[in-house]
């Protein structure tokens, strides 16, 4: 069952498609990532899902929202380079958006301790925004976003102006937040989406390119790679091996002998019989997958 | 409701962390005692600096306290507007320029709320501000010049507390058009300036039109009673302020919060 329901999604700026026809569906306790490269249309996409844009067309419909219902309520939002009040303290700030979020004077506070601690930043509940560094403030903005316990956070970039500690102690909270709500987040970043997401969605200029979940899309995209050294010059083997009909495709890349196969077993039975009976000098047989790293390249560079 | 109060009461500690609190009182007192004080005291600074040739004969005009008092408001007017338009061109646009709106208004916070709770905020400060302003003026036109009594103060506060409330409307009006405070005070700037103008071109014609209130105000001092002509022009006032915030409410739905 669908939570939130993206349906044909459009935002046209000066003529241009920024996101164009874009359809998908999120469905609950799912952490998805929305990948692609700069400009590809992400952050529009996601100020348009929070109701900061408008789109030009299509629908954003959240489930068991009424028609006049504001979607708002229902969603937590981090932009890319959040601004606070500087002159407030992390805890008054998030007592502050609580409040707008419709709680109580005092759930709000209890709402605010309990992410300013569940978020590491308790210490500096009462120092002044602006005095806070830009991981703390990373946390504060994760923390006003889950604040009204939201079934849905978006974070757009959470991670790509962080050093690499300040991002390993966001991607963590985000693995942990994952148990409480449906989480979208933004990034130009492959790994990190592969880290915490399950599924991926992959945007390119303005449109859908791949979506699933991460094994799926491996799975779909897989093909094997053979890596073989040899003691001596690679060139006489490459041949050789080419003529193994199981072999799709072979190249030398940093004197290794790649293959690319079909049929990974069949594969392997030919290259070691091969191998052996003319006794070549192999000293490396290693089968690996490609990544979805070179998925991602490939789409984007179509 | 609730979310009203939050935002209204995040201004009023905004307000006194930034020494609005002190400076915006301050100034209006400055404003407001300036010209009756110095007014009053010009001969005398006069002889003290002796520019005076010998013979010259200096005759300073009888200065009612009416008159006195009208010279606060004619200060407030010119000075005191431009304070208010410096002070709230970023009211709405200064949020929006730096991106914490974005943070605020993806919370479920009506965009009326939001205007409304600002402006309200703003009116309750100027208001105060106008009141200590004109309580001290009134004091030393009492002392200097002779007396005004404390009924007719309340009714030139009331009554001038509504164009300074136009003068807030009209800024928050352009605040919610455009998102740099700059342009914000210059529209609004011009558009007090044009409305003066035309005032100025039309008042025997139109005397209703809210730039009329000062001099509406003098004329009720000098006779003592109200007159159905302030009456009209402060009901014009109001209507205009209420079509503002209407007015600032749907260029707002029309705005996209983020770039």
């Amino acid at each position: 069952m669908a939570m939130i329901k993206v349906d044909h999604l459009t935002k046209t700026f000066e003529g241009k498609n920024a996101v164009n026809n874009l359809s998908f569906e999120l469905s609950p306790g799912k952490c998805v990532a929305l990948l692609g490269p700069n400009g590809a249309g992400k952050t529009t996409t996601l100020r348009m899902l929070s109701g900061l844009l408008k789109p030009s067309s299509g629908t954003v419909s959240f489930e068991g929202m009424k028609e006049d219902g504001d979607i708002r309520e229902h969603i937590g939002y981090l932009p890319q380079y959040p601004v606070f009040h500087n002159w407030m303290s992390g805890k008054e700030f998030l007592v502050y958006v609580g409040q707008l979020a419709n709680l109580t004077k005092p759930q709000a506070i209890e709402q605010a301790e309990k992410y300013l601690d569940r978020v590491g930043i308790a210490d500096a509940k009462n120092r002044r925004i602006g005095k806070y560094s830009g991981g703390m403030k990373q946390r504060l903005g994760i923390a006003q976003a889950m604040i009204h316990s939201p079934q849905l956070l978006m974070l757009d970039e959470p991670v790509s102006s962080l050093d690499p500690i300040g991002r390993r102690d966001v991607l963590n909270l985000m693995e942990e937040l994952k148990a409480q709500t449906t989480i979208l987040f933004s990034t130009h970043i492959l790994s990190d989406a592969e880290e915490v997401s399950d599924d991926l969605l992959l945007m390119h200029q303005g449109e859908m390119v791949e979506s699933g979940s991460i094994e799926s899309l491996r799975e779909k995209h897989q093909t094997t790679k053979i890596h073989l050294t040899f003691r001596e010059n690679v060139d006489t083997y490459l041949n050789k091996l080419r003529e193994i009909p199981s072999i799709s495709e072979g190249y030398i890349e940093r004197n290794e002998v790649q293959l690319l196969v079909a049929d990974i077993d069949q594969a392997r039975i030919d290259i070691l019989a091969k191998a052996s009976s003319e006794q070549w000098p192999l000293i490396k047989f290693e089968v690996s997958r490609v990544s979805l790293e070179e998925l991602f390249m490939k789409v984007v560079n179509q | 409701m609730m979310q009203w109060k939050t935002i209204f009461k995040k201004e009023m500690l905004e307000y006194w962390r930034n020494f609005k609190w002190v400076w915006v009182p301050l100034v209006f007192i400055l404003i407001a005692i300036m010209d009756p004080i110095s007014t009053y005291y010009l001969p005398k600074i006069l002889d003290a600096v002796g520019g005076l040739p010998d013979g010259a004969v200096f005759e300073m005009p009888e200065i009612t306290p009416v008159a006195a008092l009208m010279m606060s408001l004619s200060e407030l007017s010119m000075f005191g507007v431009l304070v208010i338009v410096l002070m709230s061109m970023g009211l709405i646009a200064g949020e929006r320029k730096s991106g914490v709106a974005e943070l605020v208004l993806v919370k479920p916070v009506g965009y009326f709320t939001y205007i409304s709770s600002k402006w309200g905020a703003t009116l309750l400060l100027v208001w105060t501000s106008l009141i200590i302003g004109l309580l001290t003026s009134w004091y030393y036109v009492n002392l200097l010049y002779g007396d005004i009594s404390f009924g007719a103060l309340i009714q030139v506060i009331f009554f001038y507390g509504l164009w300074l409330t136009l003068v807030i409307s009209i800024t928050t009006f352009f605040n919610t058009l455009f998102k740099t405070p700059g342009i914000v005070g210059f529209l609004s700037i011009a558009t007090i300036i044009v409305m003066s103008i035309f005032n100025q071109i039309f008042s025997h014609k139109i005397t209703w039109f809210p730039n009329n209130l000062s001099s509406h105000i003098g004329d009720m001092l000098d006779s003592g009673s109200t007159s159905g002509e302030l009456w009209g022009t402060a009901l014009v006032t109001i209507i205009i302020i209420v079509a503002l915030l209407f007015a600032s409410l749907l260029a707002f739905r029309g705005k996209e919060m983020a770039n």
